[in-house]
């Protein structure tokens, strides 16, 4: 068998939900900061009125020009602007018409992609009288329109994939995208993920499922409280990330700024129950990451855990992370930083894969907010709470995925020497 | 509402254009109507006049075209 080649990663963007750049978004965090606020739609006769997170201050018109915005859905205009971010971050510029780059591609991940087209659509028929959907509805609604609008515009020839498994889609997606360069198939990716849940139909029916925690303007910031004996479930959040992946020779050839290395991926499925978690499932996950990193248990020092806060997820994760770590458990940080950012989705993966990069270019390792009283459901690890942890001499960290429908994915990246 | 005055707001409000680019000789393509947003704009055209284009229409080329196309299906119409 070949050698495997080394993964670097060169490249972040995201649309913080904070309004500022990459900087002052890891910034709120180590700081322990909460995007969450109280949203209230003016929809009738039942608006939607629950804590979340919006990126309010993106303005796609501005990021993206007029006429490119128009023909995207909001995840695709969230994310496309993520991947332009990146892209500039590893040090390309966007030039038209762009060059055919044959050998580089994408991996993206969603899990309600366009939807907001059709439910917009439907709207319209249903309460306007509307007779039929825009012609644009097609091409805004599809769930490969973020993947291919940002290959077109970056112009990358080679695979354009989009990863659809509820909250590990994008990390499936950076996996994904990461074998492809480890496997010698591409030199460059462009992966990450975005999503838009602030959807009538979507909320609706989380809400039914009863894993939304409540909240009003003045609880909606303390909302999600991830391992916490007081939570309440989760808090739905829009956003997008990207990273661009590169074969670590081809980094190193171009002088691109590398920030780290992505050592493993590590995917599975529980085979068990469409909802519930299964601690065996999540430790073969783990463990097929750490192996393909070639890392060693006391080599990770910070888990980014998947966290939602619902009651019954919390805990199995908690203690397939002690299972997998055993007498490195106790020492081990961990926060769940979708009580600052919220739950993203099908993006979930790669804000958090770029939390946990920057916890590492940075050794500095973000708290999860809200944590006051830990669970005892949760402990035996070393829960960041109330402030972050600088200087830890990091040199390994993982960040965990685990969808509903079973799904597991989970990266490892390693700090650059 | 003229033809003209159609095409200038859905060419402003989609792509941002000038309604000062938008006459008679001007290639719709330049515009940035592309198969797609020819689409778009016989969609909204249906949908203000009342009117249902058929299928195998010819694509106007030009502004102009665009215009005439738009007053004979509206004078037939009317």
């Amino acid at each position: 068998m070949n050698q495997q080649r080394r993964v670097a990663v060169t490249g972040l963007g995201l649309i913080s939900p904070f309004g500022g750049d990459l900087n002052d978004f890891f910034a709120r965090l180590l700081a322990g900061e909460s995007a969450v606020s109280f949203l209230r739609t003016d929809d009738v006769p039942r608006p939607l009125a629950m804590p979340f997170v919006r990126c309010q201050h993106f303005d796609a018109d501005a990021a993206l020009g007029r006429p490119l915005a128009g023909m995207m859905d909001r995840f695709t205009q969230l994310g496309t602007a993520a991947a332009f971010a990146a892209w500039e971050d590893a040090g390309f510029s966007r030039g038209q018409p762009p060059k055919q780059l044959e050998n580089w591609g994408v991996s993206w991940g969603t899990a309600l992609g366009g939807t907001h087209a059709y439910e917009h659509g439907l709207r319209e028929m249903w309460k306007n009288g509307k007779q039929r959907l825009p012609p644009m509805s097609v091409v805004l609604g599809m769930n490969n329109a973020c993947a291919s609008h940002i290959a077109i515009k970056l112009g990358l020839g080679a695979s354009c994939m989009t990863y659809s498994i509820a909250c590990a889609s994008a990390a499936t997606a950076i996996g994904e995208g990461f074998k492809k360069i480890q496997q010698g198939e591409s030199d460059l990716m462009v992966v990450g993920g975005s999503d838009n849940p602030l959807l009538y139909g979507v909320f609706r029916a989380w809400e039914a499922m009863r894993v939304l925690s409540p909240g009003n303007a003045e609880t909606a910031a303390n909302a999600c409280r991830p391992f916490d004996s007081a939570r309440s479930g989760l808090v739905l959040g829009e956003g997008a990330a990207a990273l661009i992946l590169e074969d670590w020779e081809h980094a190193v050839k171009r002088g691109a700024p590398i920030i780290c290395e992505l050592g493993g991926y590590g995917a599975n499925c529980d085979h068990q129950n469409l909802v519930r978690p299964d601690q065996a499932g999540q430790i073969k996950a783990i463990n097929m990451a750490l192996a393909n990193a070639d890392m060693q248990l006391t080599d990770v020092g910070y888990i980014n855990a998947h966290g939602t806060a619902t009651l019954e997820g919390d805990p199995i994760e908690i203690s397939a992370i002690r299972e997998v770590f055993g007498s490195h458990a106790p020492k081990l940080p961990v926060s769940a930083t979708k009580s600052s950012h919220g739950h993203l989705m099908g993006a979930s993966g790669a804000i958090e894969a770029a939390i946990t990069v920057l916890a590492l270019s940075q050794d500095a390792l973000p708290p999860t907010a809200n944590l006051t009283n830990i669970d005892p459901k949760c402990e035996g690890v070393m829960h960041i709470r109330g402030q972050s942890i600088k200087n830890t001499n990091l040199k390994g960290a993982i960040s965990n995925c685990f969808a509903f429908g079973g799904s597991n994915a989970v990266l490892a990246f390693k700090k650059t020497h | 509402m003229d033809s003209l005055t159609l095409i200038r707001e859905f060419l402003e409000n989609r792509l941002g254009v000038s309604p000062e680019l938008v006459v008679a000789e001007a290639p719709l393509n330049d515009l940035g109507i592309d198969s797609l947003m020819m689409l778009e704009l016989m969609f909204e055209f249906e949908d203000r006049f009342g009117i249902t284009l058929a299928k195998g229409l010819k694509s106007p080329k030009t502004v102009g075209e665009m215009v005439a196309l738009m007053d004979r299906l509206r004078s037939e119409q009317s």
